[in-house]
């Protein structure tokens, strides 16, 4: 029923913000068709859901200010399951039946993988919202990344710690998902950052009480300890056995659900992240704001990442020329430096994503909000 | 190593085996009443977990009422899965893997259904005590946690009571071990089996109530909860409700006793090679021989 009342609000905001605009411009014409593919259910639907609604919001905005060089643009969005295979069949009835010019999407690593094999043979252009995958992704011509690569999150984390924190000496505490996947790069940078992890503990996902991994990482001493894992459980567990030292977590856990989830536990957890709803960069006010009258709630870095796909795709169809455009020139008009509501975008670059260290924000949960911290890492 | 963390590895695994335990109770007691494994045990946690929840932030329900109505719905759930599901099953000469395979469809479809209406989110539900801990030579335990193993430890003696003491209880065991000699002594099998499964969904939703304030509400949590839960109760007998969260207790205490001894990386592999070499030597479970005899 919540979900249903969201719907409403959004459509109702969405319907306001058209007749708002309508006086402004009207785009006329078929609709530029792009297809999405996400993981709306499933492991993977964390986040799908909040890219979906970062791409409404931006097909919304773009129609809005007049579409694509006058033209409607139509997001065709379709959910993969988080299964890889489903993602490949979804691809191909986006690319030949519905004839979408551009790709948004997959969710996930896998299904990247799947849909891009089909987009690089048509040479269509896809933003995805994975990082750097494997390495047959780099001799992809149109295949474009909106989120780092998880090399880069752990440098992140790493930037945090050794220079504002000066701690050498890490415990971590990790599940074997997400968190495994963070630690694995973690492991490949601790050498240049010159830091040693004095306990490593994991647990499966979905574990009811890792106390006792938790106690081991307090009773190796450590500075601080990176907690990195898609669950509350863990951040609790963590304060109840009197972790007392700095708690530095990972992107993938800064989200206002798992705050509110860790409930009070959760004040001091350092977040290296994109974007801080409540106290956004300039060149993400326009986001932000647009997002909270749109869905009354303040957006996080997956949303920032759905808004941010779809913008570039836009600019880059109306940069080629539009509807007649080759689906092959829209990815070379594509190819090039965006400045997004999340991160700015060098898609130029050998990994096609081109974020730096610099477009990371640091946040710190007070009593269940975001608090952007003055560190910068260069 | 430091007093500290052993205590604090005992007192997560009795938190985990409990957790366990009380999952392995409910498939104990329909494996026990109908001789069926009932993949959706998790999932009347979940169940369980969903209806407090609204209850409470919904319609401010004050936790007490609110928990007696989880178990309520979790035994009206348990009563319909045997009328929708297993009696139709039944009728049609069923086998053990069509009835795995019946409650393992249904599990999945309570996951996705709580996905559509109830969203991905986890939602947090108040335990006992809020968020409080009590500290033991340094190491601690949430209240909560507390109070499931007492709530835990209780509902075994009461049922050990109820199957021992009361004519259902005696009834519900002679309806599984021999129906067609029970229905001639006048015993309704299918109005027992019901009660049954009406008896596992409670047990499920008191599950659901206990374990959702430690992990949060979420709608994959039934089937991790149940998988955990089906080796607890094998271990245990499978028909002793003891020998269950004995069970859970033996996996959770193996599980956080080898991530301080050896490494949390080598927890599964000592659990489960454990778990085997006691099966191997004890095949019919821990109290497996004294379950099927009433014990």
């Amino acid at each position: 029923m919540v979900r249903s009342v969201s719907k409403l609000l959004i459509c109702t905001a969405i319907a306001a913000g058209a007749l708002a605009t309508a006086a402004i411009a009207q785009p006329k014409g078929e609709p530029i068709k792009i297809g999405a593919i996400l993981s709306l259910s499933g492991p993977g639907a964390g986040l799908g859901q909040p890219e979906r609604a970062g791409i409404l919001l931006a097909e919304q905005a773009i129609n809005a200010r007049g579409g694509i060089n006058g033209q409607p643009v139509k997001i065709i969005i379709e959910d993969d399951g988080s299964k890889p295979d489903i993602a490949k069949s979804k691809a191909e009835r986006l690319v030949f039946d519905e004839k979408v010019v551009a790709m948004i999407g997959p969710s996930l690593t896998a299904s990247t993988g799947a849909v891009s094999a089909i987009t690089n043979a048509e040479g269509l252009a896809q933003i995805t919202f994975t990082g750097l995958g494997p390495k047959i992704e780099l001799t992809y011509k149109s295949l474009y990344h909106v989120l780092p690569p998880q090399e880069l999150n752990a440098r992140a984390m790493l930037e945090y710690t050794t220079k504002a924190l000066k701690a050498k000496r890490i415990g971590v505490l990790h599940d074997t998902g997400y968190g495994q996947v963070v630690l694995n790069s973690l492991n490949a940078l601790h050498d240049k950052y010159g830091v040693e992890f004095t306990a490593v503990e994991k647990f499966e996902v979905g574990a009811t009480d890792v106390s006792a991994q938790a106690a081991k990482v307090r009773a190796a001493n450590p500075e601080v300890v990176f907690v990195i894992a898609t669950s509350p459980v863990p951040f609790r567990n963590a304060r109840q056995v009197k972790i007392e030292q700095p708690i530095v977590s990972a992107i993938g856990s800064a989200s206002y659900d798992y705050i509110r989830g860790i409930g009070e536990f959760a004040d001091d957890i350092v977040f290296p992240e994109f974007v801080v709803g409540e106290d956004p960069k300039p060149e993400q006010k326009e986001f932000v704001a647009a997002f909270q009258k749109a869905y009354n709630a303040l957006p996080k870095n997956f949303e920032a990442a759905g808004w941010d796909s779809a913008q570039i795709l836009a600019s880059g169809i109306a940069k080629a020329g539009g509807a007649k455009a080759t689906p092959k020139e829209i990815a070379a008009a594509i190819r090039g430096v965006h400045q997004g509501a999340m991160a700015k975008y060098d898609f130029s670059r050998d990994d096609m994503t081109g974020i730096e260290l610099s477009s990371y924000v640091f946040s710190k949960v007070v009593k269940g909000k975001f608090e952007r911290l003055p560190f910068v890492a260069k | 190593m430091v007093l500290s963390l052993w205590i604090q590895a005992i007192l997560s695994g009795v938190t985990n085996g409990f957790v366990y335990g009380l999952i392995g109770l409910g498939i104990a007691v329909v494996f026990r009443g109908a001789r069926i494994i009932n993949a959706m045990q998790g999932d009347f946690a979940l169940l369980g977990g969903v209806v407090a929840y609204l209850l409470v932030h919904n319609l401010g329900w004050p936790l007490p009422a609110a928990f007696l109505a989880a178990m309520l719905s979790g035994a009206v759930c348990g009563m319909l899965v045997e009328r929708l599901l297993i009696r139709p099953t039944a009728r049609r000469q069923g086998t053990d893997d069509s009835y795995l395979l019946v409650t393992l469809g249904g599990a999945f479809a309570v996951s996705a259904s709580v996905l559509l209406y109830f969203g991905r989110d986890s939602y947090v539900l108040p335990g006992i005590g809020g968020d409080q801990s009590v500290d033991v030579f340094n190491a601690a335990i949430r209240v909560h946690a507390l109070a499931l193993i007492v709530i835990g430890t209780l509902v075994v003696i009461a049922l050990r009571w109820f199957y021992r003491g009361t004519r259902l209880g005696q009834a519900m065991l002679a309806a599984s071990i021999d129906p067609d000699g029970a229905q001639t002594i006048g015993i309704n099998v299918p109005l027992v089996r019901t009660l049954t499964f009406g008896l596992g969904g409670l047990v499920g939703g008191l599950a659901g109530m206990l374990v959702t304030p430690l992990i949060n509400l979420h709608y994959e949590m039934g089937l991790l909860l149940t998988l955990k839960g089906f080796a607890a109760a094998v271990l245990g007998g499978l028909t002793s409700p003891f020998g269950a969260v004995f069970g859970g207790l033996v996996l959770g205490l193996v599980e956080s006793l080898a991530i301080v001894t050896v490494s949390s990386g080598y927890k599964d592999v000592i659990a489960m090679t454990i778990l085997i070499l006691i099966m191997i030597v004890m095949p019919q479970g821990l109290f497996g021989r004294r379950g099927r005899m009433g014990g």
